[in-house]
């Protein structure tokens, strides 16, 4: 049997699907960005706690880009405006050519997705300050997270004024914005791609073995 | 064999989860590493929370190629399944052919390489026993076999790799 395991044919290869930690990584993504942006209180303890979720789970796919199966590393997916452009020639033409991992065009805008978040990340994790920095200040370390928060938020008013606080939050906010177009294009673009190339292409995504 | 490769991807999967999780609790522990840091300097006890932020660190990189050897050898198995049952289909296409057996008598002769008795294909098929064991018999005598065992035993001689076959006899003569 592992002789026969060793040379599989491309005949008898699965269909393509996404290994456990890209669905679980995108869902837990997903999830983190619709509750950040619609249900959670901006800068509260929960919106941060979810930002630092969220930054977690971007590390670990960043990490996966590195050792994880082929058509999920950065390699299987480079960032290439030529091959990008070909994939158009090719959809114009209604060519279809199978890619193992993302489409040229889907992978320009993984990229964008990815350096999007992590400004948003960024900023807001300098917005919100480290968990443990207020904590000197103080001689309870059992204090909620929201508490935390604020006497960040009020030990820096109180150092440099509101002035950097604001440029934050006006980078956080521009940045949040981008990422509402980029999903809105994303998703649009995995809504055009489905019609292309069938129902495979969301399937592959979603939870579950088949 | 079938189940195998779906219990590892459930194992990859689980596993998933927990390395998730242990991201979420690195990268705060890392964040609280270094507000301290910036707070009160280095010290013996940072010391001590910089040795769990590493441990922890070491855990999800760990964790992560598991997962990783995990959906792999799943796939392999996925492969190794559907290449063997192609291999297998084609075998009983191209001997029923060369036996020129009636679709009939392929039928029968499928359930019986399944392993089904005669009374189990004559449920299946709606059929007589009677009828099904002179199907049988007449699908031996194209095979040239005198049993159910030695039909099945016509195909794995085809599927298993003599050298395998010799390897493993002389080990035992050994
Ligand atoms: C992707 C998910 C996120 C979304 C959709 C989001 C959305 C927003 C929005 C719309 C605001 C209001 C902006 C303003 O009016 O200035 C805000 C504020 C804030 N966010 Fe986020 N955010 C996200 C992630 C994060 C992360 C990762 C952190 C930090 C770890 C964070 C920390 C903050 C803070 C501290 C504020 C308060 C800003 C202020 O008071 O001006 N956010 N967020
Ligand atoms: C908050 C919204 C979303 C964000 C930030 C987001 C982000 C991403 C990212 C970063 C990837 C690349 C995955 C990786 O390689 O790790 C991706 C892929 C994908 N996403 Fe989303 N996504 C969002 C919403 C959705 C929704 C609602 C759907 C379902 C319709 C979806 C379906 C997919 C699919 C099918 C892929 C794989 C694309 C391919 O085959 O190349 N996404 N998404």
């Amino acid at each position: 049997m592992t002789e026969i395991a060793s040379a599989p044919t491309p005949a008898h290869r699965p269909a393509r699907r996404w290994d456990p930690v890209v669905k679980l990584t995108h869902w837990s993504v997903v999830i983190a960005v619709i509750a950040n942006a619609l249900f959670t209180e901006e800068g509260s303890g929960t919106h941060v706690w979810i930002g630092y979720a969220l930054a977690a789970i971007l590390v670990l796919r960043l990490l996966w880009g590195l050792i994880g199966p082929a058509e999920a590393r950065f390699t299987a997916f480079p960032p290439s405006i030529g091959r990008a452009l070909a994939h158009l020639r090719d959809i114009r033409s209604g060519r279809h050519v199978e890619h193992r991992s993302h489409n040229p065009l889907g992978a320009l805008m993984v990229y964008a997705i990815w350096s999007c978040l992590g400004a948003v990340i960024a900023s807001g994790i300098a917005m919100a300050g480290l968990p443990g920095q207020a904590r000197n200040e103080r001689s309870d370390t059992a204090v909620s997270a929201s508490t935390e928060i604020e006497r960040g938020e009020d030990a820096d008013e109180g150092d440099e004024g509101g002035e950097e606080e604001g440029a934050l939050g006006e980078i956080h906010e521009v940045a949040v914005n981008l990422l509402y177009l980029l999903i809105a294009l994303h998703v649009a673009g995995v809504v055009f791609e489905t019609r292309r190339s069938g129902r495979e292409v969301v399937l592959a995504m979603l939870p579950g073995q088949r | 064999m079938q189940r195998r490769h779906l219990s590892l991807q459930r194992k990859a999967a689980a596993l998933t989860m927990v390395v998730a999780m242990q991201a979420v609790a690195a990268l705060f522990f890392i964040l609280d590493l270094a507000g301290d840091l910036l707070a009160e300097g280095f010290g013996a006890h940072l010391a001590a929370e910089s040795a769990a932020v590493v441990a922890l660190l070491a855990g999800v990189v760990i964790g992560a190629f598991q997962i990783r050897a995990l959906v792999l050898s799943a796939r392999q198995d996925e492969a190794a399944v559907a290449m063997a049952r192609g291999v297998a289909a084609e075998l009983v296409r191209l001997r029923f052919g060369e036996w020129k057996l009636t679709p009939a008598e392929a039928d029968v002769a499928l359930f019986a390489l399944k392993g089904c008795d005669v009374a189990e294909i004559a449920a299946l098929r709606g059929a007589a026993s009677g009828t099904v064991r002179a199907q049988l018999a007449r699908v031996y005598a194209k095979a040239g076999v005198g049993s159910q065992s030695a039909l099945l035993g016509a195909f794995l001689e085809d599927l298993i790799d003599p050298a395998l076959h010799a390897t493993q006899c002389s080990e035992t003569e050994a």
